[in-house]
């Protein structure tokens, strides 16, 4: 008896599994491999929780054609080794149709040359910026490039960063100060490029590596050549050194970094002496905003009880979601497809920004380009968009008030 | 001239803290031959504590200060008998691992307790650079240097004219006849455990508020501390501290003048050039070994 009830039940069972099965196959999957835990996680949080706000919208107004998108993520660790065997699991075994990028630019860059060859699946992404990732193999040889980004990118942030100083602040001597790790190195060259191309050297070319608490040397080695503004690669950690260092020797020369310190956990680390420090990035959520991003902003901070840690990610990975459902709605659901459907929006209102030219083009997978790039100043622990007019560089602080920017050393007139 | 004068002070000031944690390794090598290789991840953790008390208890820093040292010493006394005495008793020399051990474990449970992201704690002195002529140093700095300054005076007064300090170069000497003499070694050997660790506590204490904390912060401050301790000779307290403050200068020099990506090239090539010349350490003597 006992053991026929137990063959009862695990048919019970079998049959639930099997229309679970088949229920979920008509699902369409995205993949996410990211970093979930370890330091880097607070970027691959907030790529998983943009995608799951636009999922769930886009579920509630009743999917892609009726069918629902579901989201399969997984914890790379910020390893690129692992990210390269997730990239397999999520393709081959989950059959993912289409995946947001990872954290980290070397898992990118490891999986880049699986994906164009083998996976062939469309990968939009949010956070990593090495040039490489988009402008790869497959670009080269003009084949199909499966790699698309909406977000940073090396080449464009440095020229961006360089003429922002040169052009609109019109500093002609300008400092460098990089990280000596690997961001740091590639900021580095790509900036000395730059400033190159606009004919000028920097008049000073410091490092640091992330075990200096102290950057006396190289602040006063900058000061001492006259350097009118400091150009920086760099995470939070290193740059909070770096501005705590400046305010103990009373500096006031401009600090201009790149999208590593664009997020709210800069001001937690470096409090005041982050004042006036000046960053690219490709969105900032403080100062007056549009109705659409204040109610994901709301909506975010009603679902996860906090503030964004890395809104740039929130929002890329948001918008990353809604093309897909566009081309998906448009092409079908097959990658390849989704593949050149990516470069093929005429036009496209995300919350990043509103795309009133194609997104991607076939030799164009960066969404954001120099232009769409924006600086962020540091302002009373909120980053405000930089903006110009005919009497210069200018932050709204409010609705109401605007306040103009020195451009000597960044401080509000 | 101001140049080299201000990064040589700021310098001095990174290797006060250096030359604190150094002294730590002298203290229980000295008596046990014993090393804490995870004194740096003790720092930490003096450090991570002052966070939790300061930052999110708002427990003034005085009174933080000697609850670190405390915890640190109490805590001391018990890794010392867990994970070394074991060890010491059955003439092994397994503590090399333990120890080390002890402080990965710690930072784990750093991890686990405070995350990972480093977080800033103010100073109690304030942040307004003081300006001396064409120095300009933060309070916590001053600080640090004049601490450091305070404890090697202190100990060295302790080795040389108190009954317990002359009872602690007994054993350094040899632990057995010390035993003969009616020395307490055993004591002697647990608490110079447990005051390395509070040391290390203090310079935790000091720290954070120039660097961050975050449970990777003593690592390679344990490391360079370890480089200076070994440099001036395990057995020369008053030479670590020396060495410690030259070496801080030294390395703030050498990125000043040179390029930071040699720094740590030289500075450790040069701890090997000094085991070369002088195997005892610069200030160390040589051990005598009668037949």
């Amino acid at each position: 008896m006992i053991h026929r009830r137990a063959g009862l039940g695990l048919i019970v069972i079998a049959a639930s599994f099997t229309t679970w099965a088949t229920a979920s196959a008509q699902d369409i999957k995205i993949g996410y491999s990211g970093a979930l835990s370890g330091p880097a996680s607070f970027t691959g949080l907030d790529i998983r929780r943009g995608a799951e706000m636009a999922i769930e919208e886009i579920n509630a107004k009743g999917g892609v054609k009726g069918r629902k998108l579901e989201l399969i993520s997984r914890d790379d660790e910020h390893n690129p080794v692992r990210t390269v065997a997730q990239y397999r699991e999520l393709v081959e075994r989950e059959k993912v149709v289409a995946m947001l990028g990872a954290t980290n630019s070397a898992s990118m860059l490891a999986v880049t040359p699986i994906v164009n060859d083998t996976l062939k699946v469309p990968v939009i992404c949010p956070a990593t910026d090495a040039t490489a990732i988009t402008e790869n193999d497959a670009a080269k040889a003009k084949k199909d490039n499966y790699l698309f980004r909406i977000g940073m990118y090396g080449t464009g942030q440095a020229n961006f960063m360089v003429d922002t100083m040169v052009k609109k602040f019109g500093h002609t001597k300008v400092g460098l100060l990089n990280w000596t790790g690997g961001w740091g190195v590639t900021g580095r060259g790509e900036l000395q490029r730059r400033l190159k191309e606009n004919g000028l050297a920097p008049v000073g070319d410091e490092t640091f590596d992330s075990n200096d608490p102290d950057m006396t040397p190289q602040i006063i080695k900058l000061k001492n050549a006259g350097a009118e503004s400091i150009l920086n690669y760099g995470l939070v950690r290193e740059n909070t050194f770096v501005v705590q260092t400046k305010v103990k020797l009373s500096d006031e020369t401009p600090y201009v970094s790149a999208w590593g310190v664009a997020g709210p956990s800069f001001w937690k680390a470096a409090g005041t002496a982050a004042e006036g420090v000046l960053t690219s990035t490709t969105i900032t959520i403080d100062g007056p905003q549009s109705p659409e991003r204040m109610a994901l902003i709301e909506a975010y901070r009603k679902r996860y009880k906090q503030e964004m840690d890395a809104p740039t990610s929130v929002f890329g990975a948001y918008d990353s979601v809604y093309l897909f459902k566009l081309v998906m709605e448009r092409d079908g659901t097959e990658p390849a497809k989704i593949r050149a459907g990516l470069e093929n929006v005429p036009e496209f209102k995300g919350l990043i920004k509103h795309f009133k030219r194609p997104v991607f083009t076939r030799e164009q997978h960066n969404a954001i380009r120099e232009e769409d790039m924006i600086i962020g100043r540091w302002t009373n622990g909120k980053l405000l968009e930089v903006k110009y007019d005919d009497k210069g560089p200018y932050v709204d602080i409010d609705e109401k008030t605007k306040k103009y920017i020195d451009k000597k050393n960044l401080k509000l007139m | 001239m101001s140049f080299f004068l201000q990064i040589a002070a700021s310098g001095i000031a990174t290797g006060a803290i250096y030359g604190l944690i150094a002294v730590g390794y002298s203290l229980t090598f000295t008596t046990t031959k014993v090393l804490n290789f995870a004194l740096g991840m003790w720092v930490m953790l003096g450090g991570m504590i002052t966070y939790s008390l300061v930052v999110q208890h708002h427990v003034p820093a005085l009174i933080v200060l000697p609850l670190v040292m405390a915890a640190l010493f109490l805590l001391g006394v018990v890794a010392e008998r867990f994970t070394v005495l074991p060890f010491l008793r059955a003439g092994s020399d397994v503590w090399v691992m333990t120890t080390l051990g002890v402080g990965l474990l710690m930072i784990d449970f750093a991890e686990i307790i405070w995350g990972r992201s480093p977080t800033p704690v103010p100073s109690f002195l304030g942040n307004r650079p003081v300006v001396i002529g064409p120095l300009s140093l933060l309070p916590q700095q001053i600080f640090i240097i004049a601490v450091a300054c305070v404890v090697f005076v202190a100990l060295d007064y302790f080795y040389r004219r108190t009954l317990t300090g002359k009872a602690f170069r007994a054993v350094a000497h040899s632990g057995e006849v010390s035993s003969l003499m009616g020395i307490n070694t055993r004591w002697v050997q647990r608490t110079s455990y447990a005051a390395a660790a509070a040391l290390a506590g203090l310079a935790g204490f000091m720290v954070v508020p120039l660097t961050l904390a975050e449970p990777q912060l003593g690592t390679v401050l344990g490391l360079k501390a370890f480089a200076i301790a070994i440099i001036a000779g395990l057995g020369a307290p008053r030479g670590i501290l020396i060495c410690g403050l030259v070496y801080g200068a030294l390395e703030a020099l050498i990125s000043g003048y040179l390029y930071t990506g040699v720094r740590d090239i030289l500075g450790f090539s040069l701890m090997i050039l000094a085991l070369f010349l002088k195997p005892e350490g610069i200030f160390g003597k040589p051990i005598e070994e009668r037949a």
